[in-house]
């Protein structure tokens, strides 16, 4: 677990070095692509909420199966 | 037994959507280009808030009246459900405000109203949290979320007009609704807010259905 | 005895309590004094716009301050009296209206001493002093039925300023741009939506509290 997050850790720190060059473009070729960029941004967004959310759901249900299950 | 009809539909209905949403022609405008296409993602989370807090005051309304824990929990839930929504529609507002005006947060009107109406119910949850009688708390949270309700309803849909907003469909400025009476965006747009309203509807329901386990069997 | 007769009497208690105490009133009147006073003592620049922003926040909170007692303060043997000598609706009706006139008087005496303090005075001073009563109007009839709420969930202050903060933000934003209206000697036909749009909250926000404080009121 501990080399999988500094590999991460290393991973998003390399990132950030290749996203100083590549900062001032990201908002072009958004621009330049009619925006369609944005529109895929905020699906994504609310994909990525709504699975948390079930995420919170499932963390709940499952405290009550534990409660619930006879072998306990 | 559940009926799952409607659930079907519901997918269906948001599949369309969104696959209709990004391939679908949409009317050239200057600003806005492509991002029109965030009335399919962006707006029917707000027709599923107001819908899912909608349900929430009529359970409370139940509530008073029949004395009933149930309605109290479906209440709640329908408001936590509607919160989720609702964020996700600032959050979805200001990636969009953040290309088209420029700021992710330009406090404009309507932005402002919505963060308001949201810190309500966030009100409401806190409320619910600092009672600790559980039929005193079901209570006195019905009443404030009925006294909420109408004040929410002022926010979102009065005070806007009153003032000059960014917002499209504000003001002059290029609007969705001049536009979307080119019936083909009405196309992919009724049918994204009736499937994003049932796909809500649904997860209430879940969560309602979990919420009432927990609170009949564990006690 | 009548809806009526009940309500004259416990408006009459209540100003017979509150001038033989002053309590609310002296204290209240302490408060805007003296935060008028740091204000001017801190050397606000005189620009109209923050002048009036400033009115309003010491308003608002000298408000909370003042209205807050009408429950808060209330014992649990004075309360159970009143419920048996009285109709809820009688005792809504009433504390509004005591609110409501000590709102008044507060809100005139403490424009006069911010006039005289900061020495600015709007070019429409009727339509201020409209906005004003109007202003009070709102805030008594708001923080009257959060009070009554927040009383009875029995956690003082704290749930008091979360829970009326959503609410009254909207009416303070109208009452803001009215007075802006007011300072800048705009005619008075401008101005009617703003006056129109309070006018309907109030009775909105009366109606609701109406309908709800008899499920709160009994337990």
């Amino acid at each position: 677990m501990k080399k999988f997050f500094s590999t991460l850790l290393l991973l998003a720190i390399s990132l950030q070095i290749f996203a100083q060059n590549a900062s001032p473009s990201i908002e072009q070729s958004v621009y330049a692509s009619g925006k369609i960029y944005v529109v895929v941004a905020c699906a994504a967004i609310i994909l990525l909420g709504l699975i948390l959310f079930l995420f919170s759901i499932d963390r709940r249900l499952k405290k009550l199966e534990k409660y619930s299950d006879p072998k306990n | 037994m559940y009926k799952n009809w409607w659930k079907i539909l519901g997918a269906l209905l948001v599949m369309y959507a969104t696959i209709a949403g990004f391939l679908h022609s949409v009317p050239k405008l200057p600003i806005l280009h492509e991002s029109i296409r965030n009335l399919y993602f962006h707006v029917p989370m707000w027709f599923s808030m107001i819908i899912l807090f909608a349900i929430s005051v009529f359970h409370s309304i139940k509530y008073l009246l029949t004395n009933n824990a149930t309605h109290d929990l479906k209440a709640v839930e329908s408001v936590n459900v509607g919160v989720v929504f609702g964020v996700l529609g600032i959050v979805t507002g200001a990636v969009w405000a953040k290309f088209t005006w420029g700021q992710a947060w330009s406090f404009d009107v309507k932005q402002n109203f919505a963060a308001i109406a949201l810190l309500l119910y966030f009100a409401y949850l806190v409320l619910r949290n600092a009672i600790d009688e559980e039929q005193k708390r079901a209570k006195i949270s019905a009443i404030y979320n009925i006294f909420a309700f109408p004040m929410m309803v002022v926010l979102l849909f009065v005070l806007p007009r009153l003032s000059d907003s960014l917002h499209p469909g504000n003001g002059g400025n290029p609007g969705f609704n001049s536009y979307d009476l080119d019936s083909r965006m009405r196309m992919v747009f009724y049918p994204a807010c009736l499937g994003w309203i049932l796909i809500g509807y649904w997860i209430y329901t879940l969560k309602f259905r979990v919420r009432a386990l927990d609170k009949y069997t564990t006690l | 005895m009548t809806l009526l007769n009940q309500v004259k009497f416990l408006v009459k208690k209540e100003l017979l309590l509150e001038w033989r105490s002053k309590y609310a009133l002296n204290g209240v009147l302490l408060y805007v004094v003296s935060t008028i006073f740091v204000c001017f003592l801190s050397r606000v620049s005189a620009n109209p716009v923050t002048w009036n922003a400033l009115f309003w926040i010491i308003m608002l909170f000298a408000s909370i301050n003042a209205v807050s007692k009408s429950f808060l303060q209330e014992s649990k043997g004075r309360q159970l009296y009143i419920y048996t000598i009285a109709s809820p609706h009688a005792l809504i009706i009433s504390k509004t209206i005591y609110n409501i006139l000590l709102m008044m008087l507060l809100t005139v005496i403490a424009l006069g001493f911010y006039i005289m303090v900061f020495g600015i005075v709007p070019a429409d001073l009727g339509l201020y002093l409209v906005a004003t009563i109007l202003g009070s109007l709102s805030f008594s009839s708001i923080f009257t039925m959060i009070s009554a709420i927040s009383s009875k969930a029995g956690n003082g202050g704290m749930l008091m300023a979360i829970l009326s903060f959503p609410v009254i933000i909207p009416v303070l934003i109208v009452l803001i741009k009215l007075t802006k209206n007011a300072i800048d000697g705009l005619d008075r036909s401008v101005s009617l939506d703003e006056i129109g749009m309070l006018l309907v909250i109030n009775v909105l926000v009366f109606a609701v509290s109406l309908l709800l404080f008899p499920y709160l009121w009994r337990d």
